[in-house]
């Protein structure tokens, strides 16, 4: 999977935290058979609920790229591409990293 | 704190990543930066410098761009996200009063509860010119005081609530009244790019009287509100550090609630998405 946060490539210790594009911490999780670096829990466990809702709404078994613009307070606007489909939504997360908002954008 | 970051400990990873910096810098300058973001000249000064830097800085809070030149639905994602808040604010208030001994601050604390929710010297409360401002954007007042808070305005409301329970009643002030900073018309003057909402708004006829009502009275009291409670944190801080560290808890809990204010916007208005692609 392809990842930009806000911008910039994402998902390994030098470019950044695979949802917040930090680069503190040294955290890693496999998603989708691929080991991405998460600068904290917290954040995976963000990412992957984002991941699942994405395949649940879309019905796709895989994301080739996704790209997130926004942060926690704001919100994400996203866009997954699978193939030659995409999806565009925005998310927000709870304090614990539950979605609390998620809407997909036309 | 440099090496529980390093661990990934999530409530350190997050509060530098949200106040200091999301890269990650060696132990050196991390002190120096840690040093430079706590100096201050006065408490309340300090507090203004990160109001402006977090809402009004290069990225500016989307509910604030949108109340450039807002829409109905912006405005009644405002109303209906705010009426919890102004309950809450209240209830906030009077754990100050409740912990203090001091005459002036309990006397600047009622004031502050009567006109926020009572009224005042025959002015209507606060609340109730918000809730006439729903009313004349359409929507009756039942409908309004009938909506539960967004998850966002909920998480907000338990962080204020855990200040004023776990605090003590300087630090409870300075994490309330710096919220009312956010309509000071003199922030500007101190480097933010814009102001709270667009002041035409006041003075054209786009608007209902209520909205302007409601509006006006935020931005002709909100600026002496914040000023003379912060003179009090100023006057009474006996542990600047740990007053500074709340004030920021109450800032990080501010930007989410604005952004249910914008979330319950696009509820009325799907054309407000727009600014959450602004983040």
């Amino acid at each position: 999977m392809k990842i930009e946060v806000n911008g910039n490539r994402a998902g390994d210790k030098d470019s950044g935290c695979a949802l917040c594009g930090a680069t503190w911490g040294n955290y890693y999780e496999e998603i989708d058979g691929e080991k991405l670096f998460f600068c904290c829990e917290m954040c995976a466990t963000g990412f992957k609920n984002m991941i699942k809702e994405v395949k649940y709404r879309t019905g796709w078994k895989a994301i080739d790229n996704l790209s997130i613009e926004g942060n926690y307070y704001r919100g994400r606007t996203c866009v997954a591409e699978n193939e030659e489909k995409r999806y565009k939504f925005y998310l927000k997360f709870d304090d614990n990293a539950k979605i609390a908002t998620f809407e997909q954008i036309e | 704190m440099h090496s529980m970051a390093k661990k990934s400990d999530p409530s350190h990873v997050m509060w530098i990543n949200r106040n200091l910096t999301s890269k990650e810098v060696n132990v050196d300058k991390f002190s120096t930066m840690l040093e430079k973001f706590f100096s201050y000249n006065t408490l309340s000064s300090w507090i203004r410098e990160r109001l402006i830097e977090k809402f009004y800085g290069k990225s500016p809070h989307p509910f604030i761009i949108g109340m450039q030149n807002p829409s109905r639905g912006l405005l009644l994602g405002y109303v209906i996200e705010h009426q919890h808040f102004l309950k809450n604010w209240v209830k906030v208030l009077s754990e100050i009063i409740f912990k203090t001994d001091i005459e002036e601050v309990m006397k600047y604390e009622l004031a502050n509860i009567s006109t926020e929710y009572l009224g005042y010297k025959g002015m209507p409360s606060h609340y109730e010119l918000l809730i006439r401002m729903g009313e004349s954007l359409g929507v009756p007042r039942e409908r309004i005081l009938g909506y539960k808070p967004l998850p966002s305005t909920v998480s907000a409301l338990n962080e204020w609530r855990r200040i004023a329970l776990e605090r003590n009643w300087v630090e409870i002030m300075a994490a309330m009244h710096s919220l009312e900073l956010m309509a000071d018309k003199t922030l500007r003057k101190y480097g933010a790019r814009m102001h709270y909402f667009n002041e035409n708004i006041l003075y054209n006829n786009d608007f209902p009287q209520e909205v302007k009502d409601f509006l006006g009275e935020g931005y002709k009291m909100d600026q002496s509100h914040a000023g003379e409670a912060l003179e009090f944190v100023d006057k009474y801080a006996k542990d600047p550090e740990k007053i500074q560290v709340t004030v920021l808890r109450s800032f990080n809990a501010l930007a989410n609630y604005l952004t249910a204010r914008l979330e319950r916007g696009i509820e009325f208005d799907k054309n407000l998405m727009r600014l959450v692609s602004l983040s």
